[in-house]
């Protein structure tokens, strides 16, 4: 039975902007593709993520981002996943972050960064990827 | 007992930082192999287990996760020193198997509270194992030491009714301009419920709605009491709650927030989940069932147990029989053989089960 279970992913949007069209976009093309998406809605703190997160067992955060303020949001969280002694829940994100932030998010330990328009199959096939070695229990 | 899930246990229980993690470990286990629930009541007699676990169920969008966040902050309120476990299942999609998993948008404010731990499960269709594995996810929210536990479902399904009636109480929520409503009381609700909630009762329709209930319970109480065709029972849809003590109906009376025909028929409570109107009264009614109960409770749950276990058994057996039978496995050449051979088909079922359940572990399909 449990062959046919996908990892759990949650999709968050920390900050304050209250735009979530992007991150439900991003929860339902993956729920298209199979996986349990814990959808937690807009204006998330980095530690109600977190706890979500660990409490959910998820193998994936996927925040969604417009406000600017993705630099610090993504530091606290993963910072947060240390505390937490969940470093192996891989973080990726998505949203307007400028193009040239993105090998410096990679460095910090964001998995992938999807930028607007990037289309629904090349998304989940990175998913795919960072998950594959993830074990589902 | 695995190691692995004796470890978790035993993290889940600690202090330590790891805890929160290794519960929620814990309940990936009991919902992706729930037939592994009577390994880990093995390990748990001597666990606590909540004092009430409380089924929220009712039609999509009638208010179940707003009142099970209103409940929560309630309870928080009460008792702060104790804690709440909240279960939130949502349907998966038959097409793709995936779910999105929402019932958690409504209950954010106590996603940081470390007194309340919150579990979305998806109902993963007829693959089965969902009330097994809910149970699962309750005892372990026993073992990290909640108090209550509150499982919202949506009020459609066969294994969703079943984990409603795993509950000690069972509140069944309504809300007007949900079409749905009423039909799921007559397909069943009604008699599931120990409590009933008129939700958005800041909203029109919702006085038509709770007196179309009463009017049902009514019914309901009358052909209990075997005294439906007594003339003078007030039957139309004024039904009891607007009516005088001469059976006049009293057009201005304002519905009470918590109406119950006799003791026997459930209360039914009005609420605005969204304003926090009536959910406090709830809250006390709760309380109060909890604390009349308990103990019967504890001593059903004995019973429920056996039948986990026994559950958890027959699921085992029909899993390892399956797999050896799989084509290309070790049994399937047996049956191969079988219809050239003379032997008798109750021996052959003998000799196939036996292997079967003697396989243990070692054949498990796929695991951890
Ligand atoms: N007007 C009104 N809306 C409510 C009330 N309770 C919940 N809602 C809204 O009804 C919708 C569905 O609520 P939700 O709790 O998600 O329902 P569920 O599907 O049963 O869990 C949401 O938009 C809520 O804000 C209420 O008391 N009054
Ligand atoms: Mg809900």
């Amino acid at each position: 039975m449990n062959a046919a279970v996908k990892p759990r992913i949650l999709i968050g949007k920390p900050g304050l902007d209250g735009h979530d069209r992007g991150a439900k976009y991003v929860a339902q093309i993956l729920r298209d593709a199979g996986f349990e998406v814990i959808y937690t809605g807009i204006r998330r703190s980095p530690e109600q993520i977190v706890d979500t997160a660990v409490q959910e067992d998820v193998a994936a955060i996927g925040l969604s981002l417009l406000s600017g303020a993705h630099l610090a949001l993504f530091t606290r969280v993963l910072e947060l996943l240390h505390d937490r002694g969940a470093d192996d829940i891989v973080v990726f994100g998505g949203g307007t972050i400028p193009p040239k932030d993105i090998p410096r998010l990679k460095e910090m330990g964001v998995a992938e960064v999807f930028t607007p328009g990037t289309p629904a199959r090349q998304i989940v096939a990175a998913i795919d990827d960072c998950l594959l070695h993830h074990s589902v229990m | 007992m695995d190691a692995r899930l004796e470890q978790l246990i035993k993290d889940a229980r600690s202090d330590g930082s790891c805890a929160l993690r290794a519960a929620a470990r814990l309940m990936s286990i009991m919902t992706n192999q729930p037939q592994r629930l009577g390994e880990l009541l093995a390990g748990s007699r001597d666990w606590p287990q909540p004092r009430l676990v409380l089924g929220v169920t009712g039609a999509p969008g009638s208010g179940k996760s707003t009142i099970t966040d209103h409940l929560a902050a309630e309870f928080r309120d009460h008792f702060p020193e104790r804690k709440l476990g909240i279960v939130a299942v949502d349907p998966s999609s038959p097409f793709t198997g995936g779910a999105l998993l929402g019932d958690r948008v409504r209950m954010m404010r106590h996603a940081s509270d470390p007194h309340v731990f919150i579990r979305s499960l998806a109902s993963r269709g007829h693959l089965g194992g969902l009330a097994l594995g809910a149970r699962g996810v309750v005892r372990v929210m026993g073992l990290i030491g909640c108090d209550t536990v509150i499982v919202e479902t949506v009020g459609v399904g066969q294994s969703e009714v079943e984990i409603a009636q795993n509950a000690d109480l069972v509140v069944v929520v309504l809300a007007p301009g949900q079409g749905d409503s009423v039909q799921m009381l007559k397909a069943g609700l009604l008699e599931a419920a120990d409590l009933f909630v008129v939700n958005k009762s800041d909203r029109e329709g919702a006085d038509l709605l709770h007196q179309q209930l009463l009017s049902m319970l009514q019914r309901q109480r009358l052909a209990r009491l075997d005294l439906a065709s007594t003339p003078g029972e007030p039957m139309t849809c004024g039904g009891p709650m607007l009516t005088g003590p001469q059976g006049i109906v009293d057009e201005r009376a304002t519905p009470a927030v918590r109406v119950a025909l006799d003791n026997e028929t459930p209360p039914v409570f009005r609420c605005s989940a969204i304003k926090h109107e009536g959910v406090a009264e709830l809250m006390m009614e709760l309380k109060g069932l909890t604390d009349r109960h308990a103990v019967d409770w504890q001593n059903r749950r004995k019973g429920q147990t056996i039948e986990e276990i026994r559950l958890a058994v027959l699921e085992e057996v029909r899993r390892r029989v399956s797999d050896r039978l799989a084509p290309g496995r070790k049994g399937y050449e047996e049956l191969e053989r079988a219809t050239e051979g003379n032997r008798s088909m109750a021996a052959l079922v003998d000799e196939l089960l036996y292997e079967a359940a003697a396989a243990g572990r070692g054949l498990q399909s796929s695991g951890c």
